[in-house]
């Protein structure tokens, strides 16, 4: 799965330690997230998309690979 | 994030104490064979099967419990090093612990895998006492370790 939470992170000119604090999880979360490592829980994904005020299918994108 | 079974943050640092003490000691105490008379209690025994003597079902009965007391302070005190929150518990801290719960599972049961067919006489039962233990030990370290190593490849990153 693709995110461009960087890229809403950077329009929203938050550092992962500023947006670890919005969101209540670590730094180490928001750098897994980024990072493709760790795929977040829809509680997680709903709240990034509050904070970014964007629907959530534009912070994450299914891959050819999400479906085999 | 809330969790049924981890215990306070502030626990952890007292679970490293009881573990380190009792280990320590524990170790003195096997190897010296060490059972002080104070520590002799009547315990309610469930099961006992002594060398050359008739097996024995739900008795009162005297024991030395010193070293049984430290393999218990090991136990409560593994338990709180491996169970206690961290400081920010998030969810994925939360897959990062049960993963290393799983890892600690397989590397202990393929170290006891290993070790029925290779290590035989007293030192499988050393084996067997050491077992006691390392489940939790193994799961300590692999948690600890990807902690680190998540720790650091955020300061890379950023």
């Amino acid at each position: 799965m693709k995110n461009s939470l960087k890229v809403e992170r950077a329009r929203h000119n938050l550092t992962q330690a500023e947006l670890a604090e919005l969101i209540k999880v670590t730094r180490q979360t928001i750098n897994a997230m980024e990072l493709g490592k760790y795929v977040p829980s829809t509680v997680l994904s709903l709240r990034l998309a509050a904070i970014f005020q964007v629907p959530v299918e534009q912070l994450f994108q299914l891959e050819e690979t999400d479906w085999t | 994030m809330k969790s049924g079974y981890l215990l306070a943050y502030s626990l952890k640092k007292w679970g490293w104490v009881l573990l380190i003490f009792g280990a320590a000691l524990g170790l003195v105490v096997l190897n010296l064979e060490w059972e002080p008379d104070v520590f002799n209690l009547v315990v309610p025994v469930i099961i006992d099967n002594p060398v050359m003597a008739d097996l024995v079902i739900f008795r009162m009965q005297e024991q030395n419990l010193l070293d049984e007391m430290l393999g218990g302070l090991v136990i409560v005190g593994s338990m709180m090093v491996a169970f206690s929150k961290e400081k920010v518990e998030d969810e994925y801290i939360a897959k990062i612990r049960l993963d290393s719960l799983a890892w600690a599972v397989y590397f202990n049961q393929g170290l006891l895998f290993l070790s029925l067919f290779f290590v035989y006489g007293m030192s499988f039962l050393w084996v067997m006492i050491f077992n006691l233990f390392t489940l939790t030990w193994f799961f300590i370290a692999r948690f600890n370790w990807l902690k680190t190593k998540i720790n650091k490849s955020r300061k890379d990153e950023e």
